[in-house]
Protein backbone atom coordinates (compact mmCIF):
# COMPACT_ATOMS: atom_id res chain seq x y z
CA UNK A 1 0.00 0.00 0.00
CA UNK A 2 1.61 3.05 -0.67
CA UNK A 3 1.59 5.84 -4.28
CA UNK A 4 -0.16 9.22 -4.58
CA UNK A 5 -3.64 8.12 -3.47
CA UNK A 6 -2.80 6.18 0.13
CA UNK A 7 -4.46 8.91 1.95
CA UNK A 8 -7.90 8.25 -0.07
CA UNK A 9 -6.99 4.07 0.13
CA UNK A 10 -7.39 4.89 3.87
CA UNK A 11 -10.35 6.31 3.96
CA UNK A 12 -8.57 10.31 4.52
CA UNK A 13 -9.19 9.07 8.03
CA UNK A 14 -6.77 9.98 10.93
CA UNK A 15 -7.79 6.06 12.96
CA UNK A 16 -7.06 4.40 10.17
CA UNK A 17 -3.94 5.74 8.72
CA UNK A 18 -2.68 5.45 12.75
CA UNK A 19 -3.82 1.63 12.32
CA UNK A 20 -1.67 1.32 9.25
CA UNK A 21 1.26 2.60 10.58
CA UNK A 22 1.15 0.70 14.24
CA UNK A 23 0.39 -2.38 11.93
CA UNK A 24 3.56 -1.70 9.59
CA UNK A 25 1.07 -1.48 6.25
CA UNK A 26 2.43 1.35 5.08
CA UNK A 27 5.41 3.47 7.31
CA UNK A 28 4.88 7.31 8.50
CA UNK A 29 6.98 8.68 5.43
CA UNK A 30 4.96 6.96 2.79
CA UNK A 31 1.66 9.04 4.85
CA UNK A 32 3.57 11.78 4.58
CA UNK A 33 4.75 11.48 0.65
CA UNK A 34 1.33 11.05 -0.02
CA UNK A 35 0.16 14.20 1.78
CA UNK A 36 2.74 16.29 0.28
CA UNK A 37 1.89 15.27 -3.47
CA UNK A 38 -1.55 15.75 -2.49
CA UNK A 39 -1.26 19.20 -1.36
CA UNK A 40 1.34 19.84 -4.50
CA UNK A 41 -1.19 18.85 -6.56
CA UNK A 42 -4.19 21.04 -4.58
CA UNK A 43 -3.01 23.53 -3.17
CA UNK A 44 -2.44 25.99 -6.10
CA UNK A 45 -6.01 25.93 -6.61
CA UNK A 46 -7.43 25.67 -3.53
CA UNK A 47 -4.86 28.04 -1.44
CA UNK A 48 -4.91 26.36 2.04
CA UNK A 49 -1.11 26.12 3.08
CA UNK A 50 0.67 29.27 3.48
CA UNK A 51 4.27 27.67 4.73
CA UNK A 52 5.06 23.95 4.58
CA UNK A 53 7.38 22.53 6.96
CA UNK A 54 8.77 19.72 4.74
CA UNK A 55 12.12 18.87 6.53
CA UNK A 56 10.61 19.03 9.96
CA UNK A 57 7.81 16.57 8.86
CA UNK A 58 10.33 14.30 7.14
CA UNK A 59 12.44 14.70 10.26
CA UNK A 60 8.69 13.62 12.65
CA UNK A 61 8.32 10.93 10.26
CA UNK A 62 11.36 9.39 10.60
CA UNK A 63 11.02 9.38 13.81
CA UNK A 64 8.03 7.33 14.16
CA UNK A 65 8.77 4.89 11.47
CA UNK A 66 11.79 4.26 14.14
CA UNK A 67 9.90 4.22 17.12
CA UNK A 68 8.17 1.36 15.50
CA UNK A 69 11.02 -0.51 14.60
CA UNK A 70 12.35 -0.28 18.00
CA UNK A 71 9.64 -0.17 20.64
CA UNK A 72 5.76 -0.29 18.14
CA UNK A 73 3.73 -0.70 21.77
CA UNK A 74 5.29 2.74 22.77
CA UNK A 75 3.72 4.27 19.05
CA UNK A 76 1.24 6.93 19.83
CA UNK A 77 -2.64 7.05 18.79
CA UNK A 78 -1.84 9.55 16.05
CA UNK A 79 1.48 7.60 15.27
CA UNK A 80 2.28 8.98 11.11
CA UNK A 81 -0.40 10.92 11.15
CA UNK A 82 -0.21 14.42 8.73
CA UNK A 83 -1.91 17.07 10.53
CA UNK A 84 -1.55 21.38 9.75
CA UNK A 85 -1.97 24.29 11.83
CA UNK A 86 -3.76 27.74 11.13
CA UNK A 87 -0.85 30.33 11.20
CA UNK A 88 -1.47 31.84 14.75
CA UNK A 89 0.06 28.66 16.27
CA UNK A 90 3.37 29.21 17.06
CA UNK A 91 5.88 26.54 15.25
CA UNK A 92 9.19 26.60 16.41
CA UNK A 93 11.23 28.45 14.67
CA UNK A 94 8.73 30.13 12.20
CA UNK A 95 7.30 33.45 12.30
CA UNK A 96 3.75 33.12 13.65
CA UNK A 97 2.00 36.01 10.93
CA UNK A 98 -1.23 35.17 12.09
CA UNK A 99 -2.98 35.86 8.87
CA UNK A 100 -0.58 39.32 8.96
CA UNK A 101 1.87 40.98 7.00
CA UNK A 102 2.50 43.33 10.18
CA UNK A 103 3.45 40.42 12.23
CA UNK A 104 5.93 39.34 9.64
CA UNK A 105 8.77 41.53 11.97
CA UNK A 106 7.81 39.33 14.70
CA UNK A 107 10.97 36.96 15.92
CA UNK A 108 10.16 33.24 15.21
CA UNK A 109 8.64 31.50 18.07
CA UNK A 110 11.27 29.77 20.39
CA UNK A 111 9.21 27.29 21.13
CA UNK A 112 5.77 24.80 19.87
CA UNK A 113 2.37 26.21 20.57
CA UNK A 114 1.05 23.52 23.49
CA UNK A 115 -1.30 22.02 21.13
CA UNK A 116 1.90 21.24 18.44
CA UNK A 117 3.40 19.75 21.34
CA UNK A 118 0.27 17.56 22.36
CA UNK A 119 -0.27 16.52 18.35
CA UNK A 120 3.56 15.75 18.17
CA UNK A 121 3.36 13.58 21.58
CA UNK A 122 1.15 11.53 20.26
CA UNK A 123 3.03 11.22 16.79
CA UNK A 124 1.36 13.31 14.61
CA UNK A 125 3.53 14.58 12.21
CA UNK A 126 3.55 18.58 11.66
CA UNK A 127 3.31 19.86 7.45
CA UNK A 128 2.75 23.39 7.91
CA UNK A 129 0.34 26.50 8.63
CA UNK A 130 -2.78 27.57 7.07
CA UNK A 131 -4.49 30.75 5.59
CA UNK A 132 -7.00 32.71 8.16
CA UNK A 133 -8.49 35.71 8.30
CA UNK A 134 -5.75 38.46 9.65
CA UNK A 135 -6.02 38.19 13.20
CA UNK A 136 -8.94 36.12 13.19
CA UNK A 137 -11.32 38.83 12.57
CA UNK A 138 -13.46 37.48 9.74
CA UNK A 139 -15.84 34.51 9.06
CA UNK A 140 -14.53 34.01 5.10
CA UNK A 141 -10.85 34.12 4.95
CA UNK A 142 -10.79 36.20 1.52
CA UNK A 143 -6.94 37.29 3.11
CA UNK A 144 -5.91 39.97 0.93
CA UNK A 145 -2.58 39.65 1.90
CA UNK A 146 -1.76 35.82 1.43
CA UNK A 147 -5.06 35.28 -0.77
CA UNK A 148 -8.53 34.07 -0.68
CA UNK A 149 -8.41 30.06 0.11
CA UNK A 150 -10.97 28.40 -2.00
CA UNK A 151 -13.58 25.97 -0.91
CA UNK A 152 -12.73 22.29 -2.36
CA UNK A 153 -15.86 21.37 -3.28
CA UNK A 154 -16.41 24.25 -5.50
CA UNK A 155 -12.99 27.15 -5.98
CA UNK A 156 -15.13 30.08 -6.74
CA UNK A 157 -16.43 30.13 -3.03
CA UNK A 158 -15.59 31.24 0.31
CA UNK A 159 -14.25 28.26 2.17
CA UNK A 160 -15.28 29.89 5.66
CA UNK A 161 -12.90 31.72 8.24
CA UNK A 162 -11.18 32.66 10.02
CA UNK A 163 -10.03 29.01 10.19
CA UNK A 164 -10.36 28.87 6.29
CA UNK A 165 -7.48 27.20 5.27
CA UNK A 166 -7.73 24.43 8.03
CA UNK A 167 -11.19 23.46 7.04
CA UNK A 168 -10.13 23.28 3.30
CA UNK A 169 -7.31 21.41 3.74
CA UNK A 170 -9.09 18.69 5.24
CA UNK A 171 -11.81 19.00 2.77
CA UNK A 172 -9.49 18.50 -0.36
CA UNK A 173 -7.55 15.47 1.41
CA UNK A 174 -5.07 17.38 2.03
CA UNK A 175 -5.04 16.07 5.38
CA UNK A 176 -6.75 14.25 7.69
CA UNK A 177 -6.30 16.47 11.03
CA UNK A 178 -5.92 20.34 11.41
CA UNK A 179 -6.22 22.66 14.05
CA UNK A 180 -7.98 25.83 14.30
CA UNK A 181 -9.42 28.47 16.60
CA UNK A 182 -12.70 29.40 17.51
CA UNK A 183 -14.06 32.95 18.85
CA UNK A 184 -17.11 33.32 17.26
CA UNK A 185 -17.47 30.62 15.01
CA UNK A 186 -13.71 30.39 13.37
CA UNK A 187 -13.66 26.88 13.56
CA UNK A 188 -17.66 26.01 13.15
CA UNK A 189 -18.18 28.27 10.16
CA UNK A 190 -14.77 26.56 7.55
CA UNK A 191 -16.28 23.22 8.80
CA UNK A 192 -19.55 23.88 8.04
CA UNK A 193 -18.97 25.23 4.73
CA UNK A 194 -16.27 22.96 3.74
CA UNK A 195 -18.37 19.92 4.60
CA UNK A 196 -16.03 18.59 7.63
CA UNK A 197 -15.82 17.61 11.29
CA UNK A 198 -15.18 20.31 13.75
CA UNK A 199 -15.05 20.66 17.12
CA UNK A 200 -15.08 24.06 19.72
CA UNK A 201 -14.55 22.67 23.15
CA UNK A 202 -15.68 23.61 26.33
CA UNK A 203 -14.24 27.38 26.64
CA UNK A 204 -11.07 26.75 28.80
CA UNK A 205 -10.31 22.88 28.10
CA UNK A 206 -7.60 23.31 25.82
CA UNK A 207 -4.31 25.44 26.56
CA UNK A 208 -4.07 28.29 24.50
CA UNK A 209 -0.66 28.93 25.39
CA UNK A 210 1.66 29.79 22.35
CA UNK A 211 -0.98 30.65 20.06
CA UNK A 212 -1.87 34.83 18.44
CA UNK A 213 -4.64 35.50 20.62
CA UNK A 214 -7.82 37.61 19.29
CA UNK A 215 -9.97 37.95 22.12
CA UNK A 216 -8.46 36.68 25.32
CA UNK A 217 -11.98 36.03 26.94
CA UNK A 218 -13.65 34.13 24.54
CA UNK A 219 -10.81 32.62 22.56
CA UNK A 220 -10.99 28.44 21.75
CA UNK A 221 -8.72 26.48 19.84
CA UNK A 222 -9.54 22.71 18.33
CA UNK A 223 -8.97 20.15 15.69
CA UNK A 224 -11.08 19.87 12.70
CA UNK A 225 -10.90 16.22 11.03
CA UNK A 226 -12.49 14.10 8.24
CA UNK A 227 -13.78 11.84 10.53
CA UNK A 228 -15.54 12.02 13.73
CA UNK A 229 -12.95 9.04 15.04
CA UNK A 230 -9.86 11.09 13.75
CA UNK A 231 -11.93 14.21 15.62
CA UNK A 232 -12.13 12.39 18.64
CA UNK A 233 -8.55 11.07 18.75
CA UNK A 234 -7.56 14.75 17.85
CA UNK A 235 -9.00 15.95 20.99
CA UNK A 236 -8.24 13.36 23.52
CA UNK A 237 -4.51 14.21 22.55
CA UNK A 238 -5.07 17.83 22.58
CA UNK A 239 -6.04 17.70 26.42
CA UNK A 240 -3.91 18.27 29.23
CA UNK A 241 -3.91 20.74 32.21
CA UNK A 242 -2.39 23.45 32.23
CA UNK A 243 -1.79 25.99 34.95
CA UNK A 244 0.62 28.78 32.46
CA UNK A 245 -2.75 29.70 30.33
CA UNK A 246 -5.22 31.64 32.39
CA UNK A 247 -8.01 30.65 30.34
CA UNK A 248 -7.27 27.19 30.90
CA UNK A 249 -9.70 25.95 33.95
CA UNK A 250 -9.46 22.05 32.85
CA UNK A 251 -7.58 20.18 35.53
CA UNK A 252 -7.70 16.72 34.07
CA UNK A 253 -7.62 14.86 30.91
CA UNK A 254 -11.64 13.48 29.96
CA UNK A 255 -10.76 11.53 26.80
CA UNK A 256 -14.33 10.85 24.65
CA UNK A 257 -12.76 8.18 22.28
CA UNK A 258 -14.03 4.81 25.24
CA UNK A 259 -17.11 6.49 25.46
CA UNK A 260 -18.45 6.65 21.82
CA UNK A 261 -19.20 3.14 20.88
CA UNK A 262 -22.06 1.42 22.62
CA UNK A 263 -23.35 5.08 24.29
CA UNK A 264 -25.44 6.23 21.97
CA UNK A 265 -29.13 5.70 23.36
CA UNK A 266 -31.16 7.51 25.91
CA UNK A 267 -29.74 11.20 24.89
CA UNK A 268 -32.22 13.68 25.72
CA UNK A 269 -31.76 16.12 22.35
CA UNK A 270 -33.75 18.96 21.58
CA UNK A 271 -33.68 21.57 18.35
CA UNK A 272 -33.62 25.09 18.54
CA UNK A 273 -36.11 27.45 17.32
CA UNK A 274 -37.10 30.74 17.70
CA UNK A 275 -33.61 32.90 16.83
CA UNK A 276 -31.71 30.00 15.61
CA UNK A 277 -34.91 29.08 13.00
CA UNK A 278 -35.16 32.86 11.85
CA UNK A 279 -31.32 33.34 10.82
CA UNK A 280 -31.44 29.87 8.69
CA UNK A 281 -32.26 29.10 5.26
CA UNK A 282 -34.59 26.93 4.27
CA UNK A 283 -31.67 24.64 3.12
CA UNK A 284 -30.05 25.10 6.63
CA UNK A 285 -33.33 24.42 7.96
CA UNK A 286 -33.12 21.02 6.33
CA UNK A 287 -30.15 19.96 7.48
CA UNK A 288 -31.31 20.24 11.10
CA UNK A 289 -34.13 18.52 10.05
CA UNK A 290 -32.79 15.58 9.06
CA UNK A 291 -30.11 15.30 11.94
CA UNK A 292 -33.02 15.76 13.92
CA UNK A 293 -34.58 12.80 12.32
CA UNK A 294 -31.35 10.88 12.26
CA UNK A 295 -30.97 11.73 16.26
CA UNK A 296 -35.05 11.38 17.26
CA UNK A 297 -35.62 14.68 18.08
CA UNK A 298 -38.84 16.35 17.79
CA UNK A 299 -38.54 19.21 20.82
CA UNK A 300 -38.20 22.88 19.65
CA UNK A 301 -36.19 24.36 22.73
CA UNK A 302 -35.39 28.24 22.97
CA UNK A 303 -31.85 29.60 23.57
CA UNK A 304 -32.13 32.46 25.96
CA UNK A 305 -31.51 36.22 24.82
CA UNK A 306 -29.56 34.81 21.75
CA UNK A 307 -29.43 37.88 19.87
CA UNK A 308 -28.15 39.78 23.04
CA UNK A 309 -25.46 37.06 23.74
CA UNK A 310 -24.41 37.79 20.17
CA UNK A 311 -24.61 41.41 20.82
CA UNK A 312 -22.29 41.20 23.80
CA UNK A 313 -20.15 38.95 22.21
CA UNK A 314 -19.72 41.46 19.01
CA UNK A 315 -19.19 44.15 21.70
CA UNK A 316 -16.51 42.11 23.72
CA UNK A 317 -14.77 41.39 20.56
CA UNK A 318 -14.23 44.45 18.84
CA UNK A 319 -13.10 46.50 22.30
CA UNK A 320 -10.38 43.15 23.14
CA UNK A 321 -9.40 42.99 19.40
CA UNK A 322 -9.10 46.73 18.99
CA UNK A 323 -7.14 47.10 22.29
CA UNK A 324 -4.74 43.95 21.43
CA UNK A 325 -3.76 45.89 18.44
CA UNK A 326 -4.07 49.64 18.92
CA UNK A 327 -0.34 50.25 18.95
CA UNK A 328 0.14 49.13 15.41
CA UNK A 329 -3.29 50.51 14.18
CA UNK A 330 -1.47 54.12 15.84
CA UNK A 331 1.83 53.50 13.54
CA UNK A 332 0.78 51.06 10.14
CA UNK A 333 -3.47 50.65 9.84
CA UNK A 334 -2.54 50.67 6.52
CA UNK A 335 -0.80 47.12 6.63
CA UNK A 336 -3.63 46.09 8.14
CA UNK A 337 -6.43 43.76 6.07
CA UNK A 338 -8.65 46.27 4.67
CA UNK A 339 -11.28 43.91 5.11
CA UNK A 340 -11.38 44.43 8.78
CA UNK A 341 -9.25 47.34 10.02
CA UNK A 342 -12.00 49.62 10.48
CA UNK A 343 -14.10 47.49 12.43
CA UNK A 344 -10.65 47.18 14.48
CA UNK A 345 -10.39 51.04 14.86
CA UNK A 346 -14.15 51.09 15.75
CA UNK A 347 -13.50 48.72 18.61
CA UNK A 348 -11.06 50.78 20.10
CA UNK A 349 -13.10 53.62 20.28
CA UNK A 350 -15.87 52.19 21.82
CA UNK A 351 -17.23 53.46 25.05
CA UNK A 352 -15.97 51.52 28.28
CA UNK A 353 -19.52 51.13 29.46
CA UNK A 354 -20.14 48.57 26.21
CA UNK A 355 -17.88 46.49 26.97
CA UNK A 356 -18.51 46.17 31.11
CA UNK A 357 -21.79 45.84 30.34
CA UNK A 358 -21.22 43.00 27.76
CA UNK A 359 -18.80 41.01 30.58
CA UNK A 360 -21.75 41.84 33.38
CA UNK A 361 -24.33 40.52 31.06
CA UNK A 362 -22.20 37.32 30.25
CA UNK A 363 -22.50 36.13 33.42
CA UNK A 364 -26.16 35.95 33.81
CA UNK A 365 -26.55 34.69 30.03
CA UNK A 366 -24.20 31.58 31.22
CA UNK A 367 -26.53 30.88 34.26
CA UNK A 368 -29.53 30.98 31.83
CA UNK A 369 -28.10 28.93 28.97
CA UNK A 370 -26.74 26.39 31.59
CA UNK A 371 -30.05 25.66 33.04
CA UNK A 372 -31.07 24.70 29.67
CA UNK A 373 -29.12 21.70 30.34
CA UNK A 374 -31.22 20.26 33.00
CA UNK A 375 -33.37 19.83 30.51
CA UNK A 376 -31.51 18.36 27.97
CA UNK A 377 -28.52 16.57 26.87
CA UNK A 378 -27.47 17.51 23.33
CA UNK A 379 -29.24 21.32 21.49
CA UNK A 380 -28.93 21.34 17.58
CA UNK A 381 -29.23 24.01 15.37
CA UNK A 382 -27.09 25.05 12.09
CA UNK A 383 -23.56 26.05 12.07
CA UNK A 384 -24.06 28.94 9.19
CA UNK A 385 -27.27 30.24 7.82
CA UNK A 386 -26.45 29.52 4.60
CA UNK A 387 -24.25 27.53 2.33
CA UNK A 388 -20.71 28.79 1.16
CA UNK A 389 -21.28 31.94 -0.74
CA UNK A 390 -19.56 33.35 -3.58
CA UNK A 391 -15.82 34.80 -3.28
CA UNK A 392 -16.28 38.46 -2.75
CA UNK A 393 -20.06 38.67 -1.93
CA UNK A 394 -21.39 41.57 0.38
CA UNK A 395 -24.49 41.19 0.94
CA UNK A 396 -26.51 38.37 1.53
CA UNK A 397 -30.30 37.95 1.20
CA UNK A 398 -31.71 35.98 4.59
CA UNK A 399 -35.40 35.14 4.75
CA UNK A 400 -36.05 38.77 2.76
CA UNK A 401 -33.73 40.39 4.98
CA UNK A 402 -30.40 41.77 3.67
CA UNK A 403 -27.61 40.68 5.66
CA UNK A 404 -23.91 42.21 5.36
CA UNK A 405 -22.52 38.58 4.50
CA UNK A 406 -19.20 38.56 6.07
CA UNK A 407 -20.44 39.20 9.73
CA UNK A 408 -23.67 36.99 8.66
CA UNK A 409 -21.68 33.83 8.55
CA UNK A 410 -21.37 33.89 12.74
CA UNK A 411 -25.20 34.35 13.45
CA UNK A 412 -25.68 30.65 14.63
CA UNK A 413 -22.50 30.00 16.36
CA UNK A 414 -21.94 33.79 18.33
CA UNK A 415 -24.52 32.84 20.69
CA UNK A 416 -23.18 29.61 21.73
CA UNK A 417 -19.53 29.96 21.95
CA UNK A 418 -20.00 32.86 24.05
CA UNK A 419 -21.40 31.22 26.15
CA UNK A 420 -18.82 28.77 26.36
CA UNK A 421 -20.43 25.30 24.99
CA UNK A 422 -18.84 22.80 23.48
CA UNK A 423 -20.14 22.38 20.03
CA UNK A 424 -19.48 19.29 17.55
CA UNK A 425 -20.10 20.74 13.91
CA UNK A 426 -21.23 17.53 11.68
CA UNK A 427 -20.99 18.08 8.06
CA UNK A 428 -24.19 17.52 6.26
CA UNK A 429 -25.54 17.97 2.66
CA UNK A 430 -29.01 19.54 2.56
CA UNK A 431 -31.03 19.99 -1.15
CA UNK A 432 -31.30 23.18 -2.40
CA UNK A 433 -27.29 24.05 -1.82
CA UNK A 434 -25.96 22.74 -5.43
CA UNK A 435 -24.24 20.56 -3.67
CA UNK A 436 -22.42 22.28 -1.18
CA UNK A 437 -22.17 20.97 2.80
CA UNK A 438 -24.02 23.06 5.32
CA UNK A 439 -22.73 21.73 8.91
CA UNK A 440 -24.98 21.04 12.17
CA UNK A 441 -23.88 22.17 15.59
CA UNK A 442 -24.01 19.61 18.09
CA UNK A 443 -24.01 21.26 21.61
CA UNK A 444 -23.59 20.22 25.05
CA UNK A 445 -23.13 21.78 28.63
CA UNK A 446 -19.90 22.41 29.65
CA UNK A 447 -17.43 20.18 30.22
CA UNK A 448 -19.43 17.52 28.33
CA UNK A 449 -17.81 17.18 24.69
CA UNK A 450 -18.83 13.34 25.54
CA UNK A 451 -22.30 13.81 24.56
CA UNK A 452 -21.54 15.67 21.64
CA UNK A 453 -19.52 13.36 20.26
CA UNK A 454 -21.70 10.68 21.18
CA UNK A 455 -24.61 12.34 18.82
CA UNK A 456 -22.11 13.25 16.14
CA UNK A 457 -21.15 9.49 16.28
CA UNK A 458 -25.01 8.37 15.75
CA UNK A 459 -24.64 10.61 12.74
CA UNK A 460 -21.87 9.32 11.04
CA UNK A 461 -23.18 6.33 12.03
CA UNK A 462 -26.57 6.74 10.04
CA UNK A 463 -24.73 7.81 6.87
CA UNK A 464 -26.46 11.10 7.73
CA UNK A 465 -23.10 13.26 8.16
CA UNK A 466 -20.09 12.66 6.46
CA UNK A 467 -17.25 13.89 4.36
CA UNK A 468 -17.69 13.54 0.67
CA UNK A 469 -14.45 13.64 -1.78
CA UNK A 470 -13.79 16.69 -4.06
CA UNK A 471 -13.45 16.31 -8.03
CA UNK A 472 -10.39 16.95 -8.32
CA UNK B 1 -27.01 59.51 17.72
CA UNK B 2 -27.41 60.14 14.30
CA UNK B 3 -24.47 59.28 11.35
CA UNK B 4 -23.07 63.22 12.28
CA UNK B 5 -22.48 61.97 15.93
CA UNK B 6 -21.21 58.82 15.17
CA UNK B 7 -18.52 60.92 13.00
CA UNK B 8 -17.75 63.58 15.42
CA UNK B 9 -17.39 60.97 18.34
CA UNK B 10 -14.80 59.08 15.82
CA UNK B 11 -12.99 62.04 15.36
CA UNK B 12 -12.74 63.41 18.96
CA UNK B 13 -11.85 59.68 20.34
CA UNK B 14 -9.50 58.63 18.16
CA UNK B 15 -7.56 61.58 18.71
CA UNK B 16 -7.72 60.73 22.05
CA UNK B 17 -6.62 57.67 21.77
CA UNK B 18 -4.07 58.46 19.00
CA UNK B 19 -5.41 56.86 15.89
CA UNK B 20 -4.59 59.00 13.08
CA UNK B 21 -7.70 59.21 10.87
CA UNK B 22 -8.24 60.98 7.20
CA UNK B 23 -11.62 61.78 6.53
CA UNK B 24 -12.73 58.58 4.45
CA UNK B 25 -11.29 56.56 7.09
CA UNK B 26 -13.09 58.26 9.78
CA UNK B 27 -16.17 57.98 8.08
CA UNK B 28 -15.96 54.13 7.13
CA UNK B 29 -14.60 53.22 10.99
CA UNK B 30 -18.17 55.66 11.37
CA UNK B 31 -20.22 53.30 9.92
CA UNK B 32 -19.00 50.29 11.34
CA UNK B 33 -19.54 52.41 14.84
CA UNK B 34 -23.23 52.64 14.24
CA UNK B 35 -23.76 49.52 13.72
CA UNK B 36 -22.68 48.54 17.15
CA UNK B 37 -24.54 51.20 18.66
CA UNK B 38 -27.77 49.82 17.96
CA UNK B 39 -26.14 46.47 19.58
CA UNK B 40 -25.68 48.11 22.78
CA UNK B 41 -28.95 49.83 22.71
CA UNK B 42 -30.33 45.80 22.86
CA UNK B 43 -27.64 44.96 25.68
CA UNK B 44 -28.82 48.30 27.88
CA UNK B 45 -32.49 47.13 27.23
CA UNK B 46 -30.92 43.70 29.25
CA UNK B 47 -31.82 44.27 33.04
CA UNK B 48 -28.86 43.78 34.85
CA UNK B 49 -28.76 44.44 38.74
CA UNK B 50 -26.10 45.89 40.77
CA UNK B 51 -24.95 42.83 42.55
CA UNK B 52 -24.59 41.56 38.65
CA UNK B 53 -20.72 41.49 38.61
CA UNK B 54 -18.49 41.00 35.51
CA UNK B 55 -18.03 37.52 34.97
CA UNK B 56 -14.95 36.50 35.63
CA UNK B 57 -11.35 37.00 33.93
CA UNK B 58 -9.16 36.83 36.99
CA UNK B 59 -7.95 34.03 39.53
CA UNK B 60 -5.44 34.72 42.29
CA UNK B 61 -4.28 30.98 42.07
CA UNK B 62 -5.78 27.68 41.89
CA UNK B 63 -8.80 26.81 43.66
CA UNK B 64 -7.02 23.88 46.02
CA UNK B 65 -7.52 20.15 45.17
CA UNK B 66 -8.13 19.53 49.09
CA UNK B 67 -8.57 21.10 52.45
CA UNK B 68 -5.69 22.24 54.43
CA UNK B 69 -4.40 19.71 57.21
CA UNK B 70 -5.67 21.15 60.46
CA UNK B 71 -2.26 21.91 62.02
CA UNK B 72 -1.03 24.00 59.24
CA UNK B 73 -2.61 27.62 58.29
CA UNK B 74 -4.53 30.09 60.42
CA UNK B 75 -7.13 28.29 63.40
Amino acid sequence: MSGPNLLRELGDDAARMAQAVRSGAVSARELLAASLARIEATDNQVNAFTLQTRARAEAEADAVDAQRARAPQALGPLAGVPFAVKNLYDIEGEVTVAGSTVNRSHAPAEADAVLVQQMQSAGAVLVGALNMDEYAYGFTTENTHYGPCHNPHDLTRISGGSSGGSGAAVAAGQLPITLGSDTNGSIRVPASLCGVWGLKPTFGRLSRRGSYPFVYSIDHLGPLASSVAGLALAYDALQRADPRDPGCHALRVQPVTPLMQGASTGLRIGVLGGYFEDNASASARLAVSMAAQALGATASVQWPDAALGRAAAFIITASEGGSLHLDDLRTQSAAFEPLSVDRFIAGALQPADWYLRAQRFRRVYRERVNALFADWDVLITAATPVSAPVIGTEWLDLNGTQQPCRAAMGLLTQPVSFAGCPVVTAPLWPEGTGGMPLGVQLIAAPWREDLAFVAAQRLAEAGVAQVRPVNF
Amino acid sequence: MNEQQTLAYVQATAALMRLPLDAAQAARVAVHLQRTVAMAGWLESAALAPHDELVQIYCPAPFPESDPAPSKGRP
